[in-house]
């Protein structure tokens, strides 16, 4: 027995529901249903006035504010660190008493490349906000375990405190479950203090019996988050997909008490998705998730409508681009 | 309202609590009412009447507030009702098949621009039914309208259908059988509860505006449903069917006991069903859907909760998890609260545990959903549900065991089954004895799904082409099975009671004359009745002893019901090509004794040979074209549109009773034992009293056939003391009766519970004629009524992508 698969099955022993060592292979997510439920949390009521304000301004909260283009320059970075410190305009908090309540986004997300930009943007804005960093050969992952590795320690000897790894889909899809929960271990050892959110690209998992799976041994593996997708595959992040990766982390609180973040990335564009994106994680998890430590929203676009929304509300009139400043 | 206004949005911020639900609108429904002065009349001849001097039934919302009153019809309104529908029923019928779809078609386009009213409407009365799920209704009926002579050649319309349901009905159970009866030609008077009154009055006069002729649809309200059974008396209604709860149909069973008109019930309201999670199961799907299932508002049936024990802890938990925190269920009233409370308790004095979503609030008409753990198939709970959100949970082993957990109920109505192990859940489908099983999901409902309570859930099937066939008869029979009578004054319990004439030993002791004894065949034996005496059967003048046969009795149907429940499951498991193959032998041994049986009918009826040889003949020929029938009858796939698999699969009703009739005896006989076996039943036959010789001659085909021992029994004796006997046995799930007017209130007013399916034929002493069937014809739509009346459906429906 390798000592990869001696740790897991130390893991799960050390549980004593999982003390079957097949219980992975008896995963079991009925995709109908999965799509009914989904539907019926779209079908819910989204909240109105003063309740959509205040779920947009969660929403905000939890939003990791991300540029990950291949034209990313120091300037752009810098612009979007001031927009992340402040998300809306002040004179439109101010209206609502919301002024001085903290509201950034949760934290900012690069390239490994633009790290050392962001945080030194931070910095002199004064900001603690958390820098996060997609690593380990985003977004395909095709590249060997030593460069992956390699890249996750860079980035958090740059000052990332937050790492989003992508797992190694080649392991997930033939089932080499034990050997990404290994890989997976390593990069959680590479981040040492950093958070790592672990993206399970669930559009190239081909069956939420898969996600189901991934999700788990992610969890395992001392993931702090499991994101749905790196916003670069065909399929990103779906409701559906939502459902049975928040299971999966109810599923892992219930076993072992361990309450592990959810990170929805990829296509998120409007408002109103935001709100359902709020809703679904309630309805699943519980308000307790409703918080930046356990639920983010990766999104570049997003926060624009949100404004613009505000800006609604505020003012009740309808807002024109440039009203808002630019990120 | 004005308390959360004042929240900030920092507030909301923090608590990221849901807005208050806005309260629906429901201004166009109450403009509807406020034009009828909150006081709606009845619907007749396409316009609302209000006669004078009703007592009036008033309907309140669920706030308790009143919105509206409804008529008390009375016997004046009643007739009047039934002659406009009989003028409709002349327009109706009139028209051609494209004409009546498009009728059906144009109230989708009407319903398009009052749906809004219709959908505020059905809110307000609680009777809840939305205008889409309306749309799909009629889509799906006006195809049938439209091809019902293409596809169903050599039917036609019964005439005028009372549908009658309870006051809890729902507006869908009450379409869904209004809408196949008008599509198949038929004049419709609803009789409908309390809450879908104004619904079913408002679709009405929307259905005038469609262009449905005066009188075609009708409305009669009422206090309760003992109207339904004035209806019934009238003598222009050739059928009623029911909808609703089971003491309501129970109670119109009976009342409409020997008014000489079919009733089929289906008490759909109440119906325990089992909602079965193998380990196999998408354990988190399984909880969140038996969440929503078993506390909704508006609860129509009793789901029972059972789980496979390895996996009962983390259902558990799952339950705990997702309940927590979930909002209490409002109960119709304080009294439901105490019902609840009662039922909690004693299920708690005997070690059930709780699974709350919190704490019942001290007193009010409303209770948190409530899972009772550790309960068992004697418990109260389960045994008597009580109204309000609970759920027992029960544990099972193994597969047979959450087969046999499901199947332990009177009840038969639908069950919910989850398990990704598709074969798991197909044979799980195929045993579960329900109308309707839903494969990871449930309560799937659509018109072309056939909803068909087994057992004690309903004696006829609505939906899909299955349910049609309760409004057509076959358009060559001539006269209705029961003529309209007024109900007999009797008391049942004498009924078959009266003294019998003994057989008188012959003073002549002549051997070779001596009339012969028969034998009847019970289990596959030949043998005399339990009591051992036997009675004279009369030559056709009645001048003398033919022969004696045995007096059976109560013992003596409990043998042969004890013998056909133990070979039935096995024979309808059989291949049914094996089945045709013995029906075929059975044609062949007939053959081979045919001038025993002409011999036979000769000497009963006194035929001549001639036509009595042609009887035969005629018989032989019933039993190859049952034979051929074996392998025809079947079920498909049938087309929801939704994403998934839908079976409809027609099953053997078990045990059937005959009282055979007295015409064509032979032949008579062999073509309902045919059509019974065909399917997969077993049979008990009682032949007639007056006519028994052929049916008894037949046995000697019988014991030296192929077919399983027990499968066909053939009792003779009394026809009303047997009558009795089949009537109160259990097992027994169909009686199929040729006899008298007073038999056939008998069994009506018996046969309610558990609910037999009853197929009575009146048959008049003096003419020897039985319900206009004429047994040398075999039409193929009479040989499918035949066989439809010996099966009832199982849908399956499988969601798949």
């Amino acid at each position: 027995m390798t000592s990869s698969s001696k740790s897991i099955v130390s893991f799960l022993s050390s549980c004593s529901w999982l003390s079957d060592r097949e219980w992975i292979s008896k995963v079991r997510v009925n995709t109908q249903a999965v799509l009914r439920r989904a539907q019926h949390i779209q079908g819910q009521k989204i909240p109105n006035k003063q309740w959509q304000t205040a779920w947009l301004l969660k929403a905000v909260t939890c939003i990791d504010l991300t540029t990950l283009s291949g034209d990313d320059t120091p300037s752009n970075v810098h612009r979007l660190c001031l927009k992340a410190i402040q998300p809306i305009r002040y004179d439109q908090l101010e209206k609502m008493d919301m002024h001085n309540k903290g509201i950034t986004t949760a934290a900012v997300c690069v390239y490994p490349s633009r790290v050392a930009d962001a945080v030194k943007s931070l910095k002199a804005a004064n900001s603690n906000l958390p820098v996060a960093s997609v690593a380990t050969g985003f977004p395909a992952g095709q590249v060997p375990l030593e460069t992956r590795l390699q890249e996750v320690r860079m980035a958090v000897a740059d000052g990332a405190t937050e790492i989003d790894i992508v797992i190694n889909r080649t392991l997930a899809l033939t089932g080499q479950w034990e050997a990404m929960y290994d890989e997976i271990c390593q990069f959680r050892e590479a981040c040492g203090a950093a958070h790592m959110k672990t993206i399970l690209a669930v559009g190239e998992l081909g069956t939420f019996t898969n996600v189901y799976k991934a999700s788990i041994v992610a969890m395992m593996a001392g993931s702090d988050f499991i994101k749905t997708s790196t916003g670069k595959e065909a399929v990103n992040a779906t409701y559906p997909v939502a459902i049975v990766m928040a299971r999966a982390i109810r599923e892992y609180f219930l076993c072992t008490g361990h309450k592990v973040g959810f990170k929805p990335a990829g296509g998120i564009r409007t408002a109103q998705e935001s709100l359902v994106w709020l809703t679904l994680i309630k309805e699943e998890l519980g308000n307790e998730w409703l918080c930046p430590h356990l639920f983010r929203l990766g999104a570049s676009s997003l926060l624009a409508d949100i404004e613009r929304q505000i800006y609604h509300y505020v003012t009740g009139q309808y807002a024109a681009f440039h009203e808002l400043p630019m990120a | 309202m004005a308390g959360s206004t004042t929240k900030t949005v920092y507030d909301l911020f923090q608590s990221m609590e849901c807005a208050p639900a806005a309260p629906s609108g429901d201004a166009t429904a109450q403009a509807w009412l406020d034009h009828h002065s909150r006081s709606l009349g009845l619907f007749v001849d396409s316009k609302f009447v209000r006669p004078a001097d009703r007592q009036s039934c008033s309907l309140a919302d669920s706030k308790g507030r009143v919105l509206c009153s409804t008529t008390c019809a009375e016997e004046a309104d009643i007739s009047q009702c039934a002659s406009s529908a009989v003028n409709g029923l002349e327009a109706w019928r009139s028209l051609s098949c494209y004409q009546r779809s498009k009728v059906l078609l144009r109230l989708v386009g009407v319903l398009g621009q009052h749906g809004q009213c219709v959908s505020e409407l059905c809110e307000l009365c609680e009777a809840s039914c939305s205008p889409a799920t309306l749309v799909r209704m009629l889509q799906y009926y006006s195809s049938w309208a439209e091809l019902r002579d293409t596809l169903m050649s050599n039917w036609t319309p019964l005439g005028v259908v009372a549908v009658v349901s309870s006051d809890d009905c729902s507006l869908y159970s009450l379409m869904l059988k209004v809408l196949p009866a008008l599509a198949m030609g038929n004049s419709v008077i609803i009789v409908p509860g309390r809450c879908t009154a104004p619904p079913a009055l408002l679709l009405a006069q929307l259905f005038t505006a469609a262009g449905l002729p005066a009188g075609a649809l009708n409305v009669l309200t009422g206090s309760d449903v003992t109207l339904g059974a004035k209806v019934a008396q009238n003598p222009n209604i050739s059928y009623v069917t029911y909808s609703g709860n089971k003491q309501d149909g129970v109670m119109l069973s009976k009342a409409t006991a020997g008014m000489g008109v079919p009733l089929s019930v289906s008490p759909y309201i109440g119906a325990t069903c089992p909602f079965i999670i193998f380990e196999t199961a998408d354990l988190d799907s399984a909880v969140d859907e038996v969440i929503e299932a078993a506390f909704k508002k508006r609860r129509e049936v009793c789901w029972v909760l059972c789980v496979q024990e390895n996996v009962v802890d983390r259902v558990v938990n799952r339950l705990k998890l997702r309940l927590a925190g979930r909002k209490c269920v409002a109960l119709s009233s304080d009294a439901e609260r105490d019902l609840v409370d009662a039922a909690v308790q004693e299920a708690e004095h005997q070690g059930a545990t709780l699974i709350q979503s919190c704490a019942p609030p001290p007193s009010a008409a409303q209770y948190p959903p409530t899972v009772l753990c550790g309960v068992a198939p004697a418990s109260p709970c389960v045994a008597t549900p009580s109204p309000g959100p609970l759920l027992p949970l029960m544990i099972f082993r193994s597969n047979t065991e959450a087969v046999t957990l499901g199947n332990h109920s009177p009840h038969g109505l639908a069950a919910s089954i989850w398990t990704e192990d598709l074969t798991l859940a197909l044979e799980t489908a195929k045993s579960l004895a329900v109308g309707s099983v839903w494969v990871n999901s449930h309560s799937v409902l659509d018109p072309c799904l056939p909803v068909s309570g087994h057992k004690d859930s309903g004696t006829s099937t609505d939906g899909g082409q299955e349910g049609l066939f309760q409004f057509l008869c076959p358009s060559s029979s001539s006269s209705p099975p029961l003529p309209h009578s007024s109900p007999i004054p009797m008391d049942y319990s004498k009924f078959g009671t009266g003294a019998r004439p003994t057989a008188v030993i012959p003073g002549d002791s002549n051997t070779a004359s001596a009339p012969q004894s028969y034998l009847q065949f019970v289990g596959g034996k030949a043998c005399k009745s339990v009591s051992g005496s036997s009675v004279a059967v009369q030559s056709p003048g009645g001048g003398s002893v033919l022969a004696y046969c045995p007096d059976g009795g109560r013992k003596d149907v409990r043998n042969a019901v004890e013998a056909a429940a133990k070979v039935q499951p096995g024979w309808m498991k059989k291949a049914p090509s094996a089945r045709a193959q013995s029906l075929h032998a059975l044609a062949k041994g007939l053959e081979a004794k045919r001038r025993d049986l002409s011999t036979s009918i000769h000497v009963q009826t006194g035929l001549s040979v001639d036509e009595a040889d042609r009887e035969v003949e005629l018989s032989v020929g019933r039993l190859s074209v049952w034979a051929a029938y074996c392998d025809k009858i079947q079920g498909g796939s049938l087309p929801v549109p939704k994403p998934g698999t839908a079976l409809s699969i027609p099953e053997p009703l078990g045990v059937l009773g005959v009282v055979l009739p007295e015409k064509n005896p032979l032949l008579s006989m062999v073509t309902i034992l045919a059509a019974a076996i065909a399917t997969g039943n077993a049979i008990i036959m009682v032949p007639s009293e007056k006519n028994p010789l052929p049916v008894l001659a037949f046995i000697q085909v019988l014991q030296s056939s192929d077919l399983p021992a027990g499968l066909v029994n053939v009792i003779t004796g009394s026809r009303d003391q047997l009558t009795v006997a089949l009537a109160n046995h259990s097992v027994i799930k169909a009686i199929w009766y040729w006899g008298s007017a007073e038999g056939c209130q008998y069994l009506q007013h018996t046969c309610t519970s558990p609910l037999k399916t009853l197929r009575l034929f009146c048959q008049k002493d003096e003419e020897g004629s039985d319900g206009g069937k004429d047994w040398t014809r075999s039409d193929p739509a009479l040989l499918e009524d035949m066989w439809r009346n010996a099966v009832e459906w199982k849908s399956v429906w499988i969601s798949t992508a």
